[in-house]
């Protein structure tokens, strides 16, 4: 290469910087600081704690089979529901989408090498399978029994598993701390020229609404739960009343970060739908600002109502109202995207391939969710249901007919991107179906279980709500069975599945302009950008990317060796 | 050129320097963002205070006396003083005076020790001689020992931190040009400084 050429492209900085590829097994996939490795070791690690907490579930279905129970002892069924939601919240959920998707995914979009601190990345993903660990044996000294949100005085008295549980949970805080500062860094300052903001793939607003949450909310949480540690572990008084504390001041400060961790659970699943829908539609997204900008309202507006979960603790009423009309007002933006989606498959040249069933699936399934969550929204309803089965029908349809449902869409629409190869079809489409039926039939008939009057956190029932829990339980059995296949799928594809080639779904966002899986570097040369990714009767809207699918090499910044 | 040959070296150049140029603004701001969280932390149990203050038993708690106005305030002089000796320790560097950096840097560090010893006094003092304690006195020894431990915990790095910068500069680890260090080592001076400013006011003067 001349040393002219070189000079055009580079005049150095990050961009024309491309550290030593990593030498042996050890610093490529364990130790890596490669964004696409740590965002695989995420999903890996987040996909082995699903399977544990997965089974958690299926305890609960089965011994909800009886009105009088039996599988096991009601003592055990308290730690199996609380380590169950506490681990899909905390080790599934938020580390799939933010430190899995994301680290995977948006440096490719924006076109850059790696994420602005890499060392603080592997720092971040190392800290999460220790705390998962510390999370999952809390089981022998006795796990947290008051449920994922651990209100007290019940956390008060729990066993020592409950101190684990407060120490694990502060560490993944401290990983997703880290995480946000490394994302909102890496999308303000590492974005390819010409990339403006309102040139990002949509997947990277999701993340860039998604990150500042990580990093603020979360740290509110850890406040929280070192004060639980200390007074468990100490006897430092915040929360027992006996000694001047107080509960409810737990429940501000748990909710104050658990409220707008509901958004950091959907706002990148938003992003990942926002990909899928436009990619198999053949069409331009529709509303693009609006979606960009309606999920940065989501998140700041997500500060402001976490009072909603707390309309039966005592709460004021003149503090009531606006705690629901802010939170009613949080259905307008996410209105917004669910019309902006809906109008993005108008008319379009639709391809139901699985991330597509997965993604149309999320809208239909999110927006039950969010519907219902305007109801509990509604200060005489909320009073009339708290506590009950709605609830717990409410937020598995935004968690899992929504969160899950988009991770699934993103493994379908990115396995290729991680491992060159794509997953099979015809088990993707098995998959989804026995996936969505059963969770309908697990989650549907919740709604009039808790209507009717079913307590959520027991483990035993009134007799007339037999039925309707046998039918959820064989549902969730059948859901089970979906996921099953899943994981085959992937094991299975991985060795042997089709080859992709760079561009399977003739995606138009940067990452699919380059090979799959990509080199350690991503981009031979740093791309220019002159528009937005999304319309597709034009041509791309990026220069410099000749060289990526050649064996070239990379191109070097100027002066160098 | 082959791909294997990319690689650092120190014969970069300007390529170098603009590299070095990004990494200090990326550094910088994932700082800054450090701070605002570190903020988010101090903010959540000074809000869990006020909340828990407020919750009806009236302040202090019966049984226990105010807090000594007149000693926090000559400590806190200690302390604001050190942000001021920080803040022309910076300039000077800028400005290219080694020896008097060094010697606002050492006066820094004894005002920042000068400010601990000040509170290991006033603990000692409340535990012995008033009997509060961090566990045994209610609401009002938690959130006392809590948020105050917490400022000092972050003035113990920071002294320690000022120390380490204080070898290094001595060592020749930074330049003219390169000095994010003594940068970062400023702003978390101040920050800490800022947050002193907070608990004092809602601890001794409300
Ligand atoms: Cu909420």
């Amino acid at each position: 290469m001349s040393i002219e050429s070189a000079q055009m492209t580079h005049a150095g900085g990050i961009a024309g910087h491309i550290h030593p590829e990593p030498q042996g097994f050890v610093r490529r996939y364990v130790f890596s600081i490669d964004h696409k490795i740590i965002g695989i070791q995420y999903i890996i690690t987040a996909f082995v704690f699903f399977m544990l907490s997965g089974l958690l579930a299926e305890t609960i279905r089965t011994q909800l089979l009886n009105a009088n129970g039996g599988f096991v002892s009601p003592e055990t069924y308290n730690e199996v529901y609380s380590v169950h939601g506490s681990a899909m919240v905390w080790l599934v959920v938020i580390p799939l989408l933010t430190g899995g998707f994301g680290n995977l995914i948006f440096p490719l979009q924006i076109g850059a090498r790696d994420v602005a601190f890499p060392w603080l990345n592997m720092l971040s993903f190392w800290i999460f399978p220790v705390a998962g660990l510390m999370l999952f044996s809390s089981f022998l000294m006795g796990a947290p029994t008051a449920g994922w949100t651990e209100y007290p005085p019940v956390s008060l008295q729990g066993s020592a598993g409950t101190s684990m549980w407060a120490a694990a949970i502060f560490l993944v805080g401290v990983s997703s701390t880290l995480t946000g500062i490394n994302f909102v860094v890496t999308l303000v300052k590492m974005r390819a020229p010409g990339m403006t903001f309102t040139r990002m793939p949509l997947f990277c607003w999701g993340q860039f609404a998604t990150a500042p949450l990580l990093m603020i909310a979360t740290t509110a949480l850890a406040a929280a739960l070192a004060a639980l540690f200390m007074e468990r572990v100490f006897g430092v008084p915040f929360y027992d009343p006996t000694k001047g504390g107080s509960p409810v001041l737990w429940q501000h400060m748990f909710w104050f970060y658990s409220h707008p961790a509901v958004y950091i659970m959907i706002l990148p699943a938003f992003g990942i739908i926002s990909e899928v829908l436009p990619t198999f539609a053949r069409k331009p997204i529709f509303g693009y600002k609006l979606i960009a900008f309606s999920s940065m309202a989501i998140a700041l507006a997500g500060f402001m109502v976490w009072a909603h979960h707390m309309f039966t603790s005592g709460l004021a009423p003149y503090l009531q109202l606006p705690f629901m009309i802010l939170t009613f007002a949080i259905g307008i933006p996410t209105g917004i995207k669910i019309f902006s989606w809906t109008a993005t498959l108008w008319g379009g040249k639709i391809h139901l391939t699985s991330a597509m069933l997965f993604a149309i699936g999320f809208i239909a399934l999110f927006t039950c969710g969010g519907i219902t969550g305007i109801f509990l929204a509604a200060v005489p309803y909320d009073l009339d249901v708290h506590g009950t089965y709605f609830v717990v029908a409410h937020f598995h349809y935004v968690l899992v007919g929504g969160s899950l449902m988009g991770v699934f869409a993103g493994m379908y629409y990115w396995f290729p991107k991680m491992s060159g190869r794509l997953l099979n079809e015809t088990l993707g489409k098995i998959h989804f179906w026995l996936f969505f039926i059963g969770f309908n039939g697990t989650f549907l008939p919740m709604h009039w279980l808790g209507i009717e009057g079913m307590p959520r956190w027991v483990a035993t029932y009134d007799p007339q709500f037999e039925f309707w829990n046998r039918f959820a339980s064989v549902s969730s059995y059948v859901m089970g069975i979906g996921i099953l296949v899943f994981f085959v799928n992937v094991l299975w594809s991985i060795r042997a599945g089709k080859k992709s080639g760079p561009n399977p779904w003739n995606g138009r966002t940067l990452e699919w302009m380059i090979p799959s899986p990509p080199h350690y570097y991503n981009f031979k040369n740093i791309p220019t950008v002159y528009g937005l990714p999304y319309d597709f009767s034009h041509p791309l809207p990026y220069t410099g990317l000749e060289e990526e699918l050649t064996d070239a090499p990379p191109a070097l910044a100027a002066g160098a060796h | 050129m082959a791909v294997a040959s990319i690689a650092h070296g120190s014969a970069h150049g300007d390529g170098a320097d603009q590299l070095y140029v990004e990494t200090r603004e990326l550094r910088l701001q994932g700082f800054l963002l450090f701070l605002v969280s570190d903020c988010v932390l101090f903010s959540s149990f000074i809000f869990a205070y006020l909340y828990l203050r407020n919750s009806g038993q009236g302040w202090p708690p019966p049984g226990i006396k105010r807090l000594d106005v007149a000693f926090a305030a000559w400590n806190s002089v200690l302390l604001f003083g050190s942000g001021a000796t920080m803040h022309y320790a910076l300039e000077n560097w800028k400005h290219g005076n080694f020896m008097k950096y060094m010697w606002m840097l050492i006066f820094t560090i004894i005002l920042g020790a000068g400010f601990l010893g000040g509170q290991a006094y006033e603990y000692t003092h409340l535990i012995v001689a008033e009997h509060v304690s961090w566990w045994g006195s209610g609401i009002f020894g938690a959130s006392f020992f809590t948020l105050t431990g917490m400022h000092g915990f972050h003035v113990f790095v920071g002294v320690c931190y000022l120390t380490v910068l204080l070898l290094q500069s001595a060592a020749g680890v930074y330049t003219g040009q390169k000095y994010f260090g003594i940068t970062a080592g400023t702003l978390y001076w101040h920050f800490v400084d800022v947050i002193w400013v907070v608990l004092f006011s809602i601890f001794y003067l409300i």
